[in-house]
């Protein structure tokens, strides 16, 4: 091991006050984002740094002074051992011993690694590159293994390493080559520390202001509500939910498996659903869904919606788009569940209480949603409502692992259905496309795990339905105590393993979780037994009350997922295998009446504003579509109509509004439950006109909904899609390359630009134009690759002239007589100094090809080499 | 203005002289300027190399173009062939009893004399050896209590062969340090070489037939006007930045002295004269740093000896090449409609 130079005291203090407090701050740093995740036996990060940067001071004072590495490390570590081997020889209790051995252990190491930076800091050029590389690559490793990736963890994690490792690496080799005898030593280190840190920070803001927008992209989709708890470092969780700034609550596009779910108790919206079990008085549940996920996230351990399904069955239309009464209905939806066999339409009415206005919920598979006003009692309790209309299959139910006990009627559906689902021995999708987007599984170790765990569950299964059933009934199986070998839990808890799977630590070891682990857990078994299943996302529906059949409550903790599976002929069906959490099936609040008393529209035209008066509270309408007696009429050419609505209620989807907020080029759809419209029947043969003419003027109706203007809403939803718009990472990157490429041509076109000043200074006519010319001639040599290099002026000059026949040796010695002597030039010797500057570069230029002058003009190099001193030593 | 003629014919003469000698010495140009620059400086030369390169053939056509064969005006040429047993008197010389006058006369020894030439000097003893260099500094000789003046030209050329041969004692570094200019000779170029052979004879000839081309007078007026070079602040300090990084260099373990950094000067100012020109350039701080200030500095190793003073060098000149020291010193001719 050679001794290094000596260095002096400013050299040592200039590397303890640049290198190790930095290095010791980011240790601290470091040591505290650590024990966040990691506790040992009440070690704190500060104790902890306090050990490095004892390390790291002490190493670097220790070998500033000529201390051999070998004898002096070997003297530490023999110390930490051999105190070590002492506490295990302690006669106090054994816990205590372990205690201070454990406590000890976590000293000498950190202190050895400070030992050792110290050492390389003060000695080895390279160690400062290698210890950045080591530090960034721990950073990248643990970050790696988390699935906590927000762009606040992701600056955390790497910012501080980064600034520190070009500080580092520039300070440290400033340190290396600063001249010990400089009189002003701090105001040198100074100066150049602080232009490097004004180019950093510039850097750092340009790059944030360039990308501001898209950071801030991330932090939305990425981050969402939850963004705030993670800055405070406590538990991470999820919600079903998602809440917008009005406090309407809809379904969220994605779920991720986190350590605890939070749900709250509100009534979401009500709904009466029509669907019933073969004694047609037995209310048969079915749930609620929003979406489907059918992909997974493995990295994040997220499940989330995929535009490009196979055969897309998603039904997803936005219900306050819709005219009161006017139905939507998109029939490729019923085609797409390729389900043919016992299938029948069911219909179902939601009343909204929270449920945001443009969501939109049924049981699958839902085909025609028709917005319907909400009775006047029942106004203040719900803000809106519509009916869907479903492909129900008649083997459908919500029924599957929650099963009131005891239910003569349902057991019987039970066996009925799984005996007709037992006919399919084998699914076979309606294309292999399809088959395969479906059993999809990640190929992984973890991944293996699961599928051997199903293969051992299902053994005795023969039937798809079978293995369905055999599911189920693993996570209601009992303990060898007797206990429930799964439980429902809200807070899980996360694995030890920031990057472990979850879903394999769900179903092998902790056994608890909340309905995206059951579902997420069933759907992967499922997948690798090679039957296509997907996620659900929406509301659980639960049967309380037997007083209003056919009536069903959502609270906000009915979120629910489940799994979804495929049986040709049947279609999808829904498998609930979430083990049951008591509390959700209790209502916490008991269920109000249900709004029954619809009352029978006659007449709905939906129209814009064409006059508003006020005083006589009537509205002119020009109407292109009517519903008269449950009967659509279209016309093309727009009627006029006018309506009293000196009874009507006026209302948008945000709340009832004032009539002479009314304005002329409104849309608004007027609803009449007159009585006088009751015997006025239109016949067959009539079209819109016809029947308007039918019609008393004005009409009165009891009803006016308006809607927000297309524009207006169109920009909102542009607003909206903005802000939500995930980050472009093909923009982010284009623009980095931009800017790259910029500063490359930059760099690779900087001797060109160079030469341009000298030569235009060259040319120009200043007191000094000898030296310009000589300068710009040598520097134009130089980038052609002839330079100076320790060479004496005539020397050289009668090298150039020998490779390209120029007569530069005349201006040369004209030149140096002008700068190194008294002497008056002679007139000759004045007019080579001005005059031979351009035939020189002309006759250069003659004797090189075009093609290796534009190469060696351009080689950067050449020009660091002209403008760089020689480096002594 | 009178005396410009002279310089000019004086700077025409040492063309001639170098020509001279060239006649003899084939392929030497660059050493024979050394050799003069020495002699300008008033200063002395050491040249070093193996046996056989033409070291003595040199200082010998140097004496005799100087000196002419036996002219009055011409300078006084010596040659002392040293070896192991030379004593002190023998280049001092000694009292000899004159029978006549019946008292002891001081008989003059080869150091006497304007050109002497000392033939492998590291072959005579210590004693010898600083006996000589004693005489060079001092430029007089002390014989009990009687002080005798040496020649007012008094140019010393040594030669010697290379310290690791057998039987020398090898010139300590204070010792070096009195010749001005260290060279080495080297070997001719392999077309120098050819040529050489095949006209040994002609050249054999030019030797023994060897013009005087310089006088004395010409010789002590060109050492006077070398002091009159100009030489510009920025040289100086380039001369300065050299020695002090000799100092620093890590490879360096002895640096030059301040008495070194004045022979630089005196040298750089000869050098420059000898290349015909009344400035000192860049050029001359390039031709003369080695041979000037090599020989005074001890290295760490061999590699160090090939590399540091280049790389000295070649810094202050990069630094010198990017001064701009011509402002003004331009008049401007109208844009040039005459050519």
């Amino acid at each position: 091991m050679p001794i290094g130079k000596v260095y002096s005291y400013k050299k040592m203090l200039a590397q303890l006050l640049l290198l190790a407090v930095p290095t010791a701050i980011l240790f601290f740093y470091l040591l505290w984002d650590a024990n966040l995740f990691y506790n040992i036996l009440e070690n704190n990060w500060i104790s902890q740094g306090i050990y490095f940067s004892s390390g790291l001071f002490v190493a670097i004072c220790f070998y500033s002074y000529r201390f051999r590495f070998f004898t002096t490390a070997f003297f530490v570590f023999l110390f930490c051992y051999s105190v070590y081997k002492l506490f295990g020889s302690l006669s106090f209790g054994e816990f205590d011993s372990f205690y201070l051995s454990i406590q000890f252990l976590i000293f000498s190491f950190l202190f050895s690694l400070g030992w050792l930076a110290g050492f390389g800091f003060s000695r080895s050029r390279y160690f400062t590159i290698a210890w950045c590389v080591l530090l960034l690559v721990s950073k990248i490793v643990v970050v790696s293994k988390t699935t906590d990736i927000t762009v606040n963890a992701l600056i955390n994690a790497f910012v501080p390493v980064l600034a520190y490792t070009f500080y580092i690496i520039y300070t440290a080799e400033l340190i290396r080559n600063m001249n010990e005898e400089e009189p002003r030593f701090a105001w040198f280190v100074t100066k150049r520390l602080a232009g490097f840190g004004l180019v950093i920070l510039l850097l750092f803001f340009m790059i944030f202001s360039v990308f501001k927008n898209d950071f801030q992209a991330v932090e939305k989709e990425w981050g969402g509500s939850q963004a705030q708890n993670d800055k405070k470092g406590k538990d991470k969780s999820e919600n079903m939910n998602k809440k917008d700034s009005k406090g309407n609550v809809s379904n969220k596009d994605q779920t991720k498996l986190t350590g605890s779910l939070s749900k709250d108790k509100q009534l979401v919206f009500v709904a009466k659903l029509d669907n019933y079990f073969d004694d047609g008085i037995t209310a048969n549940p079915l749930y609620f869904t929003a979406f489907y996920y059918t992909k997974f996230d493995t990295l994040t351990q997220t499940f989330e919606r995929d535009s490009l399904v196979p055969h897309n069955d998603l039904f997803l239309p936005d219900p306050s788009r819709i005219p009161l009464y006017f139905s939507k209905t998109d029939s490729s939806v019923i085609k797409n569940t390729h389900a043919t066999k016992s299938r029948k339409v069911v219909s179902a009415d939601i009343y909204k209480v929270v449920l945001a206005p443009d969501a939109f919920l049924a049981p699958s598979t839902s085909f025609s949603c028709q917005p319907m006003s909400v009775p006047k009692e029942f106004k203040d309790q719900y803000k809106s409502s519509y009916r869907a209309k479903m492909w129900v299959s008649d083997l459908n139910s919500a029924y599957f692992i929650y099963n009131p006990a005891g239910n003569q009627q349902l057991q019987s559906f039970q066996e009925f259905r799984f005996n007709r689902l037992r006919e399919i021995k084998k699914i076979k999708g309606p294309d292999k496309q399809f088959m395969d987007y479906y059993t999809f599984m990640p190929k992984d170790e973890e991944y293996k795990k699961i599928s051997e765990l199903a293969k051992q569950i299902t053994a005795n299964a023969p039937t798809p339905i079978d293995k369905m059933i055999a599911i189920r009934d693993y996570f209601l199986s009992k303990n060898e105590f007797g206990q429930p070998l799964f439980k429902y839990s809200d807070n899980p808890g996360i694995p030890g393993i920031p990057s472990a799977n979850k879903l394999t630590y769900f179903l092998l070891e902790n056994r608890k979780g909340y309905c995206a682990y059951f579902a997420g857990a069933t759907l992967f078994m499922l997948r690798s037994l090679g039957i296509p299943s997907r996620i659900a996302a929406g509301y659980l529906t639960v049967d309380r009350s037997s007083k209003n059949p056919g009536w069903y409550w959502f609270y906000a903790d009915q979120a629910h997922a489940w799994t979804q599976v495929y049986f040709q002929d049947y279609g999808w069906m829904d498998f609930d295998t979430t083990v049951p959490d008591v509390n959700t099936q209790q209502s916490p609040q008991p269920d109000g009446t249900p709004p029954m008393n619809i009352p029978q529209t006659y007449m709905v035209a939906d129209g814009e504003i064409t006059n508003v008066n006020v005083a006589k509270k009537q509205i002119s309408l020009k109407i292109k579509k009517l519903l008269y007696h449950d009967k659509d009429y279209e016309s093309p050419t727009a009627t006029e109509l006018t309506v009293d609505v000196s009874i009507a209620t006026i209302s948008a989807d945000t709340g009832a509004v004032a009539i002479s907020s009314l304005t002329k080029g409104m849309h608004i759809t007027a609803v009449s439950y007159s009585e006088a419209l009751k015997n006025i029947l239109a016949d067959k043969n009539d079209d819109l006109n016809s029947i308007l003419k039918k019609l008393p003027a004005p009409v009165p109706v009891d009803e006016v909904k308006l809607f927000l203007k297309d524009e207006v809403k169109d920009q909102k939803k542009q607003e909206e899609a903005k802000a939500k718009e995930p980050i472009d990472w093909i923009k982010v990157m284009t623009r980095m390359l931009l800017t790259l490429a910029g500063l490359i041509i930059l760099v690779f076109l900087s001797p060109w630009l160079i030469w341009l000043f000298m030569n235009a200074k060259a040319k120009g006519n200043n007191s000094d134009k000898a030296f310009h010319c000589y300068r710009a001639s040598l520097y134009y040599l130089n980038q052609l690759g002839y330079s100076r290099n320790g060479k004496g002026p005539q020397q050289y000059a009668t090298e150039v002239d020998a490779n390209f026949g120029t007569s530069f040796i005349g201006f040369n010695n004209a030149y140096q007589k002008a700068k190194y002597s008294r002497q008056t030039l002679t007139d000759v010797e004045i007019k080579l100094l001005n005059n031979s500057y351009d035939n020189f570069i002309k006759s250069v230029r003659s004797h090189i090809p075009f093609k290796t002058r534009l190469s060696r003009f351009l080689n950067i190099y050449n020009t660091i080499h002209y403008f760089s001193q020689p480096k002594i030593s | 203005m009178e005396e410009t003629i002279k310089i000019e014919q004086a700077l025409d003469n040492i063309k001639k002289l170098v020509d001279n000698i060239e006649t003899v010495i084939r392929g030497k140009r660059e050493q024979i300027q050394f050799v003069l620059t020495a002699l300008l400086a008033k200063g002395h030369i050491l040249m070093e190399d193996n046996p056989g390169t033409g070291k003595t053939v040199m200082a010998k056509t140097l004496a005799k173009s100087i000196s002419g064969s036996a002219n009055e005006s011409g300078a006084n040429f010596k040659r002392i062939q040293f070896t192991p047993d030379l004593l002190p008197m023998d280049l001092i010389g000694s009292h000899i009893f004159d029978d006549v006058k019946k008292e002891f006369v001081f008989k003059k020894g080869p150091l006497f004399c304007n050109v002497l030439l000392a033939d492998e000097i590291n072959r005579a003893s210590p004693k010898v050896q600083s006996a000589l260099l004693e005489c060079m500094a001092e430029h007089q000789i002390t014989m009990g209590e009687t002080t005798y003046p040496l020649e007012k030209l008094f140019f010393t050329i040594a030669t010697q062969n290379p310290v690791e041969m057998e039987g020398t004692y090898p010139l300590p570094a204070a010792q070096l340090d009195r010749f001005f200019i260290k060279i080495y000779f080297g070997y001719v170029d392999e077309t120098t070489e050819l040529n050489i052979y095949k006209d040994y004879l002609g050249i054999q000839n030019n030797q023994d037939h060897i013009q005087q081309v310089l006088s004395m007078n010409e010789i002590l007026f060109l050492q006077q006007e070398t002091e009159k070079v100009f030489i510009h602040e920025e040289i100086i300090t380039a001369v300065r930045n050299i020695v002090r990084e000799t100092r620093n260099h890590p490879d360096i373990v002895l640096g030059a002295s301040v008495r070194s950094g004045i022979t630089f000067l005196k040298c750089l100012k000869a050098f420059a004269l000898v290349n015909g020109r009344t400035f000192v350039t860049e050029d001359d701080l390039r031709g003369i740093t080695a041979a000037v200030l090599d020989h005074r500095l001890i290295y760490r190793n061999r590699e160090a000896k090939q590399k540091a003073l280049t790389i000295i060098l070649g810094r202050e000149l990069d630094r010198l090449s990017k001064l701009n020291l011509t402002i003004n010193r331009t008049v401007f001719a109208p844009p040039a409609q005459d050519i």
